[in-house]
C-alpha cells in the first residue's frame, strides 16, 4: 500500500535508503544531520525490516563500521554533518583507494549561513580531495533519489559515494508517495585479499590506479545521468547568458525564473558536480557567451569549468563569497548581471524599504540562551564564582551557550575544551606562570572525543580543572542517546559506560560526582579541585556535573519545585540578568525591578542561591 | 493565485515546528503540493526561529522577500522583524495586544504595502484555559476565522484533533477554537 507523507528532507534520505536496501546505517548526531537515522530506525520499525541502525562514538567509528559492513558485501550508509567528515576524514581518503563491495554511501550534510557549525565548508571540495563522487541534491525528492543512485554507483563502480544535502534539502519538508518497502537479505561474507584490504603502499599505488580508472567510468556514466543534469536550452540557439547551479541554488534559480516567467535564459543543473560532466558543460557554455554559477557553499564548478574568459561566480565577484544563497540573494545576484550584459532586468525587489524599517524599529536581537532549568546555567554560574579569573574554555554543544554568563572564552571543535586547556596550560607554564583554567565539555562530546584529549593531558602533566557537563544525553542536536545511558539507537539496551570508570582510565586520581543545581556544593567543590590542580602531587582534577536536561527528562529533572519570587531588596544591579542569564528573569519597567515570567520558570530554584542581595526568595 | 506562501515565526520553544506541521498536513490533505522549510540547531535554543511553507508547485522551500502572502507570528517582535517577506497586499497574524499593534513606526510602510494587520492576544487565551503552551493554536484559529482560502477551520481543527500528542488534544483543540470565536467577534 502506498502512502503520502511530509517527509522531513533527512527523512527522505532515510526512505531512500531504505528502499535501495541499505542494511548498515551509523551516524553521530550534528545539525544538520541529526534526524536521518532516527528517521531510518522508524522506518525499519514500522516496516519490520532488518536494517541495523547504530549512534557510533564519532563520525570516525561510524564510517569505518559502514565501511566494514560494505566490504562484507552488504549496503551501507554513514551520516554526519559536513565538519563530522573532518573527524571521519582519514577513514575517507583511504577507503577511497581500497574501495567497496556492498554499495556505501556516506551522506554529509552542509551548512551554508551557518546555522548551526563552526564553518561553511563545502563537501564536494572534500569529496574531490578524496577521489569520491559526489551527488548535490536540490530538495528532498531528488535526495531520496539520489540516495538510491549513490548506493547503485558505489556497487557498480566500487567506490564509497558521497551524498551532499545542504541545511536546506536535510530540513525542507516535501510531500512524498511511499512504500511498501522491503527486506534485504543479503548476507556477510568477507573474502581476505590482504593486497586491497590491508595494502602497503606499494599496492596502494596500484590502488589510486584502479580508483582514477573508476573516476574516468563515472565521469562517463554522470554525462549520461540526464534525471540529474540536464538543461532547458532550445537546439541550436545562442544565448547572451546562461546559468550552470547545484543543490539547492538551482532550486531557487528555478522558482525565480518561473515567477518571473522568464524563458529567455538557459539553466545548467548539474547534480553530479564531482567527477565532473564536462562535456555536458562544455557544449553549454559553448553555447553562451557569459555564464553565471550559482552553487553553495564554495566554488567547485566554477573551478571544473576551462573556459575562463566566460564565467562568472563567486572568483569573479558575481556571487557572495560567504553565507547562504537565499532567495533574494539569487535574485540580486541574478539582477545584477542582467544589468551588467544590458540583459532585461527582475523588477526592483521592494525589500530594502522593508529592511531600513526593520533596523529603524530597533528590535531587541534574539540571541540563542541555555532554557529555563538547564542544569548547564547552575554549573557555569558555580564555575565563574569559584574561578572568576581562570580561562574558560568550552566545547561544541548546548553549553557553548555559556557564552551569554561569560563562562565559556574558546570553542574549536569537537574535544577541544580539554586540548585547549592542555595548550594553554603548557604555554603559560612554559614561562612560569600558573594561570587557572577551567574547561568544560559535554558527556556526549566526551565520548566523541574526549577521552583522548584528556589521555595526552594527563600524561604531559597539564594542569586544569575538567567539568564534565552531563545531562544524560546529546541535547544540541535533539536528544540522542550517549554511551553512559546505555540505550542504543533502536532503543533497545545496550551496555552502560559510567563517566568515572571512562575518567579514571584516562589515568586521573581526582574525579568527584556533583549535583550542579546546588550551586554552594558545586560552587565549594570547584575550590577544592583548584587546590588539587595546584598541589605539587596533584592533577588534572575532573568534576562530573550531573543533572538530567530539562527538557529530555522534563519530569525526573526537577524533582522539588520551588516557587521563587523576587522582594523589594532588589536593587535592580542586574546580575542575576547578566550573570545567571534566565530566560525567566527579566526586567519589569512598569515594576521598576527584576522579576519572574511565570510561563517561562521551571520553578527549579537555583536562582535561591544568584541575588548577591538576597533579593531572590521562596514565595 | 499560483502557489501560496506562509512565513511563520517565534522564538524557540514557542510551537512554530508544530504550527507549520498542522498547516501542512492540512493542505496535504486536500491535495495540495507542499513545501517547507524548518529551523533547526542551535537556534531552537530561545533564539528567533522562522518555518516557511509553500503550497503548489514550487522547487525551493525559501519563501523570498517580498513574496510571502501570510506571516504568523507568536511574538510581536519577531512578527516585525520577517516583515520583508510580506508581498504587497499580505497579511500579518501576531500574538500580540491589538491596541498597540501594530507600532506607530511600522504603519505608513504597511499601509502603502496594503498589508493587513490582525492580532489577538492567543497567548492569554490559551494560559486561560490552564495551557500557555497552545497559543500557537490560538493563533491559528484566530488567523482561520478571517482567512478559509487554501484551509477552511474545519480542515485545521480536523488536522490538530489528528495530529496532537494525546495529551495536549484536547487542550489544543479548545485553545484554536476560543481564537476562532474571538476572530468571529465572539469572543
Amino acid at each position: 500500500m502506498t502512502r503520502e507523507e511530509f517527509f522531513l528532507g533527512n527523512g527522505a534520505i532515510a526512505l531512500g535508503l531504505v528502499e535501495a536496501g541499505c542494511q548498515v546505517v551509523t551516524s553521530y548526531p550534528g545539525t544538520p544531520s541529526s534526524e536521518i537515522l532516527p528517521e531510518v530506525t522508524r522506518l525499519v520499525k514500522s516496516e519490520g525490516l532488518n536494517t541495523y541502525v547504530e549512534w557510533s562514538t564519532n563520525e570516525k567509528v561510524a564510517l569505518d563500521t559502514a565501511f566494514a559492513a560494505s566490504v562484507s558485501g552488504k549496503r551501507a550508509a554513514c551520516c554526519m554533518k559536513q565538519v563530522g567528515l573532518n573527524v571521519a576524514a582519514d577513514s575517507l581518503m583511504s577507503a577511497a583507494y581500497l574501495g567497496t563491495i556492498g554499495g556505501l554511501v556516506i551522506i554529509s550534510c552542509d551548512d551554508p549561513g551557518p546555522h548551526s557549525s563552526q564553518t561553511e565548508q563545502d563537501t564536494r571540495l572534500m569529496a574531490r580531495l578524496a577521489k569520491v563522487p559526489v551527488l548535490d541534491p536540490s530538495n528532498p525528492k531528488e535526495a531520496r533519489e539520489m540516495a538510491k543512485l549513490a548506493l547503485d554507483i558505489s556497487e557498480e563502480f566500487r567506490v564509497p559515494v558521497i551524498l551532499r544535502p545542504a541545511i536546506r534539502v536535510c530540513h525542507a519538508r516535501q510531500s512524498l508517495s511511499w512504500g511498501p518497502l522491503k527486506t534485504n537479505d543479503q548476507k556477510a561474507v568477507f573474502e581476505k585479499d590482504p593486497a586491497r584490504w590491508a595494502a602497503t603502499p606499494r599496492f596502494r599505488y596500484i590502488l589510486h590506479g584502479e580508483l582514477n580508472q573508476k573516476l574516468g567510468k563515472i565521469g562517463q556514466k554522470f554525462e549520461g545521468l540526464s534525471n540529474f543534469n540536464f538543461h532547458d536550452m532550445a537546439s541550436a540557439k545562442k544565448y547572451p547568458l546562461g546559468i550552470i547551479a547545484g543543490g539547492v541554488p538551482y532550486a531557487v534559480v528555478r522558482d525565480i525564473f518561473s515567477e518571473e516567467d522568464r524563458k529567455d535564459i538557459p539553466v545548467l543543473k548539474l547534480g553530479t558536480p564531482y567527477p565532473f560532466p564536462e562535456r555536458m558543460a562544455q557544449e553549454f557554455m559553448s553555447r553562451c557567451g557569459k555564464v553565471l554559477v550559482i552553487e553553495e557553499t564554495d566554488a567547485v564548478i566554477e573551478y571544473f569549468l576551462r573556459d575562463r574568459e566566460k564565467v562568472l561566480g563567486r572568483l569573479s565577484g558575481h556571487v557572495p563569497a560567504e553565507g547562504e544563497l537565499v532567495p533574494e540573494v539569487v535574485y540580486g545576484l541574478i539582477n545584477n548581471v542582467l544589468k551588467e550584459l544590458d540583459l532585461e532586468p527582475f523588477p526592483e525587489s521592494g525589500d530594502r524599504e522593508a529592511v531600513e524599517l526593520v533596523k529603524r524599529l530597533e528590535l531587541p536581537i534574539r540571541r540563542p540562551t541555555l532554557c529555563p532549568g538547564c542544569p548547564h546555567r547552575a554549573a557555569f554560574f558555580a564555575i565563574r564564582k569559584a574561578s572568576p579569573k581562570a580561562i574558560f574554555t568550552s566545547d561544541i554543544g548546548c553549553y557553548t551557550l555559556g557564552l551569554n554568563l561569560g563562562a565559556v572564552d574558546t570553542c574549536l571543535d569537537m574535544g577541544a575544551g580539554i586540548t585547549i586547556a592542555s595548550g594553554f596550560y603548557q604555554a603559560f607554564c612554559q614561562d612560569g606562570v600558573r594561570k587557572p583554567i577551567v574547561a568544560t565539555i559535554g558527556d556526549s562530546t566526551f565520548f566523541h572525543s574526549g577521552t583522548v584529549g584528556l589521555l595526552s593531558a594527563v600524561y604531559n602533566d597539564a594542569r586544569f580543572i575538567l567539568v564534565i557537563l552531563d545531562n544524560h544525553i546529546t541535547a544540541m542536536t535533539g536528544m540522542q542517546p550517549t554511551p553512559a545511558l546505555g540505550i542504543r539507537a533502536d532503543g533497545s539496551k545496550g551496555k552502560a559506560i559510567p563517566l568515572e570508570r571512562l575518567v579514571a582510565g584516562c589515568g586521573v586520581d581526582f574525579i568527584e560526582v556533583v549535583d550542579p543545581y546546588d550551586v554552594k556544593e558545586m560552587t565549594a567543590l570547584v575550590k577544592k579541585a583548584a587546590g588539587y590542580v595546584e598541589d605539587p602531587d596533584g592533577g588534572i582534577a575532573v568534576i562530573i556535573a550531573s543533572h538530567p536536561c530539562i527538557i529530555a527528562y522534563r519530569d525526573e529533572a526537577i524533582l522539588e519545585r520551588r516557587k521563587v519570587t523576587i522582594t523589594e531588596d532588589c536593587v535592580e544591579c542586574d546580575f542575576c540578568i547578566d550573570r545567571f542569564e534566565c530566560p525567566a528573569l527579566y526586567k519589569d519597567e512598569e515594576l521598576g525591578r527584576t522579576t519572574i515570567n511565570r510561563v517561562l520558570c521551571t520553578e527549579c530554584g537555583v536562582c535561591l542561591d544568584v541575588c548577591p542581595k538576597g533579593a531572590i526568595v521562596e514565595a | 493565485m499560483k502557489h501560496v506562501n506562509f512565513v511563520l515565526s517565534g522564538l524557540g520553544g514557542q510551537g512554530i515546528l508544530f504550527l507549520t506541521k498542522v498547516l501542512a498536513q492540512a493542505a496535504l490533505e486536500k491535495g495540495h503540493n507542499v513545501m517547507g522549510a524548518e529551523t533547526h540547531g542551535m537556534a531552537q535554543r530561545g533564539g528567533s526561529v522562522v518555518s516557511h511553507l509553500r503550497l503548489g508547485d514550487v522547487e525551493s522551500s525559501l519563501v523570498r522577500t517580498g513574496a510571502a502572502h501570510f506571516l504568523l507570528a507568536l511574538e510581536e517582535n519577531e512578527a516585525y522583524r520577517n516583515i520583508p517577506f510580506l508581498a504587497k497586499g499580505g497579511r500579518i497574524y501576531a500574538n500580540a495586544s491589538p491596541a498597540s499593534f501594530p507600532r506607530e513606526e511600522a504603519r505608513s510602510y504597511l499601509e502603502r504595502g496594503r498589508i493587513l494587520c490582525r492580532s489577538v492576544e492567543a497567548g492569554e487565551i490559551a494560559t486561560e484555559l490552564g495551557g500557555p503552551m497552545s497559543s500557537n493554536l490560538a493563533l491559528l484559529g484566530f488567523f482561520s476565522a478571517f482567512e478559509d482560502d487554501p484551509l477552511t477551520h474545519d480542515d485545521l481543527r480536523g488536522t490538530i484533533d489528528r495530529v496532537s500528542p494525546e495529551r495536549f488534544r484536547d487542550l489544543n483543540v479548545a485553545a484554536f477554537d476560543a481564537g476562532l470565536k474571538k476572530g468571529m467577534g465572539k469572543g
